[in-house]
């Protein structure tokens, strides 16, 4: 300490220059500035002229003031100054470090180094050596070890060299290692993190010599358990240690290649040890799901790999009758068409179904009886989901039978009932909306679907919550039952479209395929397999190969694991059959450790670093030392104005004009969400990018703009992303129907049409609210005649992120506006093909996915920018053949 | 031997390349001044057409202009414009005063006033005299050649120090002397004195740069003269300007009384003026008889 200051000096006797300053001071004032040099020819008329006052021939007080400060600088900057330097270590003789490196010290591994580089800084300082001492088993699954007393650089290299590991502490072991130990000091940088053998190790830890322990504060731990599956969306589970204030709290749902399909965001409230976050994602998407991670510091606790059991979900189908698949009236022909896209389809009796393990058996009006039921019942007990059509057959059992029948939901009455037909009063009726409860809650419910013909539920207490779906008078259709761990799903109708039309509908679809996505997932391997580690998860949730000491694993383990060097945390098991080990499974609950006896606390993020602050003094003189030059120059009247003038020009940058009128830019439709204009700005901006370089068109950046607020006259074409609750004003809509009728192109995107279903909800039904009040002409599909496929490149698809879904045009020519459509109408989220983020990536993923999707969904973009700028210049193309055939004739 | 060959043989390309510009900016300049002037206006020995005057006794025969005396029944005599040819001799300071500017914006004063003798050999060649430079050769080229032949070897003269050569010229020649004429007067009193008493009449134009007419210097200078004079420090260059100021004019002062007595013209330039006026003052007083 120095002065108070936490102020240190590496080599104090470069300071006894300072007292050579008052000799540098004099030599300054005797040596007075050296004149200009110039060549004159009149020489000879200046001999013997004076001038009548005398000119400061010695250096000003401040210049030299200036100097000398400037070489102050540079001897107390050679001196090796370190600011902040902590104090000194308690103790002498050898310093002892001990490191958790276990799972929980992954996030703030750098700082837990730097604490860990400060320590020893400060025992070579003292010319103290050090020993280290890390608690968690190695990969060779060694024991903790204690090191020799080694000096500060061999241990730095060490230090290193050193990785957090994905496996717990062994805080017993390192204890034994501790055992008849002494040092001069103990610094102890903890994970914070409760074990079973904290007391041993702390008492041993005291033992040794007075103890410094060191923890973040407050300790942050997450740790994202195993998900669970719902119908609809993957319900992710996390664990944390109860914090003092609120923690915001991203989970991102990632494919195999590293792209992030979806995010959530969520915010654990203050003293929550445990939080769920539902990711909304279509059934399609989620099967290429293949980890859950944490949005923060990278860590194996906050990655969850998903295997098999979330994804796989064997159908069989029980195909007792001949004809079920007859096209068109077989039973099964509509099952298996509804799920042979998303799932594996599996066929046979009903012997064949269970021998290998399947998640769904759907049977399609089949009577159940005798051995057969009670091994489906056995089945369905073990957690299987069985799906059951109605029909004929059950119909005509009789009341008993139905009774005696184990697996139905509901008790069924005999007979079945008609609606409608030639001797009936009573119309085919339609279904209801289904309730929030149901799996089929949102799924949009055609008015077209009827239902004729139905089985009827007895009437119990149970009923209502047991139905899924029901007929707008309120009677069951589908109805589903718990049954010892599994469940059981029975249409009132048939598979086929006997009794009601609902099989020829998209609904049906949808409806089977949150069925099975409800169901429960299938192991692929038995119970005593031993299943081979094939990659593993380093400390920082980064996928390696398994560490040296990993060995098999079987599958009745991997039910209740242990996470050890043995069997670290990855994938195991062959590629049909790949099962996932996961950290957050194998941790019990998190709690705080409590310190080590007798230890003085600090803060891990809260001990400054230690900087050594000479570079920036040298740094400093040098700059003044350039302002000393400039000074003499301007003294000795060397230095020019346009000198100056030049230097000021070098040293400021330009400032580029962002007046809109004076440079093209593309505008985009400020939505109120700043995810979503977040998107589109960063869309336009890789546009402009794009443009730039591949056409003559100059873009400039990006503009925001609120129509009726803004000026939309300087734009050639608006990017509007359509949000769930876009409500522009009568204001804004009377500014875009001006923008448009003078020429103006808006491109509308709902972002979600296509292969994008379900990232947007809602946006369709904004941009039915919207186009309300907007004057958009009769629109036709986008086809590969249109000027705008053909303007810049030849187009056949216009992708986005998205592809698939229609683009809309203006469908007449409307020679007025240069037969420029006003709007173009698509869903494909364009803006998130074309955004490039700040190191020139393209941070949204496109779906399905490839580079050629996105030079594609690019091309369309440079397209509808010539199309702008350019009108129907191309358009005459179209017309190319007609005048060579004149010119012919 | 081949290394002098080797450097002369530069020497003429560098001047070669630099010439032609300069012939023709003094061609230009002489182009512009040509236009404000005129021949003799007398009668005499010449090709341009004067005057038609009547037939006088005395005259002989011969010189009646028949064209003319057809149209009426007197007979006339066509008489031309008096051309004599008269030699000017030219010279110009080469002395390393001259070769100096005093920012990159100016022309060398060496450069302005091979540039003013140049335009006004061009003016003289063209109005039928005989140019000459002194300590050149005694003959010099004559018709559509002379004005390069005056350049060539305007470019081989040697630096004389600062005065004109001791040569011999004829009497009642013409001389033109372009310098900075910032040596002390009693050299050049002797200079002009001597070529007066051929008698020779003559002009004298200096060439200043304005840095030298006004000093613009400021603060602490260190000048270095250009011809081995001593370096003099000046600590403050501001309280000097005054000083120098009337130094300088003491000087121009004693040039034009020197060219008075010998009944010489006396001219100044700035080489941040353009060089047409100075050459029109010139060619107008060697134009009077």
């Amino acid at each position: 300490m120095i002065f108070g200051l936490p102020l240190v000096f590496a080599a104090p006797w470069l300071l006894l220059a300072l007292p050579a300053l008052p000799l540098l001071w004099w030599l300054l004032r005797v040596t007075p500035p050296a004149p200009r040099v110039q060549r004159f020819p009149a020489i000879r008329l200046l001999d013997g002229l004076h001038a009548p006052e005398r000119t400061a021939a010695r250096t000003p007080p401040w210049l030299l003031a200036l100097r000398m400060f400037a070489a102050g600088l540079i001897i107390v900057g050679l001196a090796g100054p370190v600011l902040d330097a902590a104090a000194r270590l308690p103790g002498d003789g050898p310093l002892l470090l001990a490191i958790d490196d276990g799972w929980a010290t992954a996030p703030d591994w750098t700082a837990r180094m730097q604490a860990a580089q400060g320590a020893l800084d400060r025992a070579e300082r003292d010319g103290r050596t050090a020993r280290l001492l890390t608690t968690a088993r190695t990969e060779t699954d060694q024991p903790p070890r204690l090191s020799q007393p080694l000096l500060a650089p061999e241990l730095r290299t060490r230090l290193a060299a050193l990785r957090p590991k994905p496996w717990p502490p062994d805080r017993a072991a390192a204890a034994q290692a501790l055992a008849g130990v002494t040092a001069g000091a103990v610094t102890y940088i903890a994970d914070g993190v409760a074990t079973a053998d904290d007391a041993p190790f702390g008492k041993a830890l005291a033992a040794v010599g007075p103890v410094t322990e060191l923890r973040p504060d407050p300790v942050i731990v997450r740790v994202a358990r195993p998900p669970q599956a719902e119908a609809d969306r993957l319900v992710a589970r996390i664990s944390l240690l109860p914090q003092p204030a609120d923690l915001p709290l991203g989970v991102l749902a990632q494919t195999g290649d590293g792209r992030t399909l979806a995010r959530v965001d969520t915010v654990v409230p203050a003293g929550s040890s445990a939080v769920e976050a539902a990711i909304p994602l279509p059934p399609e998407l989620r099967n290429t799901i293949t980890r859950l991670v944490l949005d923060g510091p990278a860590s194996a606790a906050g990655t969850v790999l998903l295997d098999e059991r979330w994804r796989r979900r064997p159908v069989g189908l029980l195909t007792a009758t001949e004809g079920a698949d007859t096209p068109l009236i077989g039973p099964l022909f509509y099952v298996r068409r509804a799920l042979a896209p998303t799932s594996e389809l599996r066929e046979g009796n009903l012997d064949a179904l269970l021998a290998r393990a399947v998640s769904v058996i759907v049977l399609a009006d089949v009577p159940l009886e005798g051995e057969a039921a009670r091994k489906l019942e056995a089945w369905v007990d073990r957690g299987g989901l069985l799906l059951r059509f109605a029909g004929p057959r059950m119909a005509e059992a009789s009341g008993n039978t139905l009774a005696r029948d184990p697996l139905l939901p509901v008790r069924l009455l005999a007979g079945d009932r008609q609606l409608g037909g030639a001797l009936s009063w009573s119309q085919p009726a339609a279904l209801a909306r289904f309730e929030g409860a149901s799996p089929f809650a949102g799924l949009a419910v055609p008015a077209e679907v009827l239902i004729s013909r139905q089985v009827l539920a007895e009437p119990s207490a149970q009923l209502v919550a047991r139905t899924w779906a029901a007929l707008a008078d309120g009677t069951p259709l589908v109805t589903a039952g718990p049954h010892g761990a599994g469940r059981i799903v029975l249409f009132h109708v048939t598979a086929n479209a006997d009794w009601s039309n609902l099989p020829l509908s998209g609904l049906f679809v949808d409806m089977l395929r949150r069925l099975v996505d409800l169901s429960a997932g299938v192991a692929g391997a038995a119970e005593d397999t031993v299943l081979a580690p094939v990659e593993s998860l380093d400390g920082f949730g980064a996928v390696a190969a398994p560490p040296p000491a990993a060995i098999g694993i079987t599958a009745a383990d991997l039910a209740a694991p242990v996470v050890s060097p043995r069997h670290p945390p990855g994938l195991y098991g062959p590629e049909s059959g790949r099962r996932a080990l996961n950290l957050g499974a194998a941790l019990p609950e998190l709690a705080l450790a409590a310190p080590t006896p007798g230890a003085a606390l600090a803060t891990l993020g809260g001990t400054v670093r230690e900087r050594a602050i000479g570079p920036s003094l040298l740094a400093a003189a040098v700059a003044l030392l350039v302002l000393d030059l400039v000074l003499s120059l301007w003294l000795r009247g060397l230095l020019r104005p346009a000198a100056v003038a030049m230097l000021l020009l070098a040293a400021v940058p330009a400032h580029a004009d962002e007046l809109p009128a004076l440079n093209t830019r593309l505008a985009y439709v400020v939505t109120g969400d700043t995810t979503v204009d977040g998107i589109s700005k960063s869309g336009l901006a890789g546009l402009s990018v794009y443009v730039n370089r591949r056409t003559a068109a100059s873009l400039g950046d990006p503009a925001a703009v609120t129509p009726g607020k803004d000026d939309l006259a300087f734009y050639p074409l608006l990017y509007w992303a359509i949000t769930a609750d876009a409500a522009p004003d009568a204001q804004a809509i009377a500014a875009l129907n001006d923008y448009t009728s003078r020429g103006g192109i808006i491109l509308i995107d709902t972002r979600g049409s296509g292969s994008g279903e379900g990232f947007a909800p809602g946006t369709d039904a904004a941009l039915q609210r919207i186009t309300r009040g907007l004057a958009v002409p009769p629109l036709a599909a986008l086809n590969s005649d249109h000027v705008l496929s053909r303007s810049f490149y030849l187009l056949q698809d216009f992708p986005g992120r998205f592809t698939g879904d229609t683009v809309w045009v203006q469908r007449d020519q409307d020679r007025n506006n240069d037969s420029v459509s006003p709007v173009i109408i698509g869903g494909n989220d364009w803006a998130a093909a074309w955004a490039v983020d700040a190191q020139g990536r393209n941070p949204y993923s496109t779906i399905p996915g490839g580079t050629r999707q996105r030079t594609l969904a690019y091309r369309f973009g440079v397209n509808l920018v010539m199309y702008a700028l350019t009108g129907n210049y191309k358009g005459d193309q179209v017309h190319v053949p007609a005048i060579l055939e004149r010119l012919g004739q | 031997m081949k290394t002098e060959f080797a450097r002369t043989a530069r020497r003429a390309e560098a001047l070669g390349a630099r010439l032609p510009p300069l012939l023709v900016a003094a061609q230009r300049v002489a182009a512009t001044v040509a236009q404000g002037v005129h021949g003799r206006r007398r009668v005499g020995q010449g090709d341009s057409f004067w005057q038609y005057r009547p037939f006088n006794t005395g005259d002989t025969p011969g010189r009646i202009d028949w064209r003319a005396s057809a149209k009426t029944d007197r007979a006339y005599v066509r008489e031309t414009e008096w051309e004599a040819a008269q030699t000017v001799y030219l010279w110009r300071d080469a002395s390393p005063s001259m070769d100096w500017r005093s920012g990159a914006a100016m022309p060398f004063k060496k450069e302005r006033a091979e540039l003013m003798l140049l335009a006004l050999a061009a003016l003289l060649l063209r109005g039928g005299e005989r140019v000459r430079l002194i300590g050149g050769p005694l003959r010099q080229r004559g018709g559509a050649g002379a004005l390069e032949g005056v350049a060539e070897t305007l470019s081989e003269l040697p630096d004389s120090g600062g005065l004109p050569p001791d040569a011999p010229l004829p009497r009642h020649a013409r001389v033109v002397l372009i310098g900075d004429f910032l040596s002390p007067l009693p050299g050049i009193r002797a200079a002009v004195g001597a070529m007066a008493a051929i008698p020779v009449q003559g002009h004298l134009l200096q060439v200043l740069d304005p840095a030298e007419a006004l000093l613009p210097y400021s603060g602490r200078v260190r000048f270095q003269g250009t011809e081995a004079e001593r370096d003099t420090v000046v600590p403050r260059v501001e309280g000097i300007r005054a000083g120098y100021a009337e130094a300088l004019a003491a000087q121009l002062h004693g040039l034009a009384a020197l060219c008075t007595a010998a009944g010489w013209g006396f001219g100044t330039h700035r080489t941040d003026h353009a060089p047409e006026a100075a050459l029109l003052g010139l060619y107008a007083t060697l134009s009077r008889p």
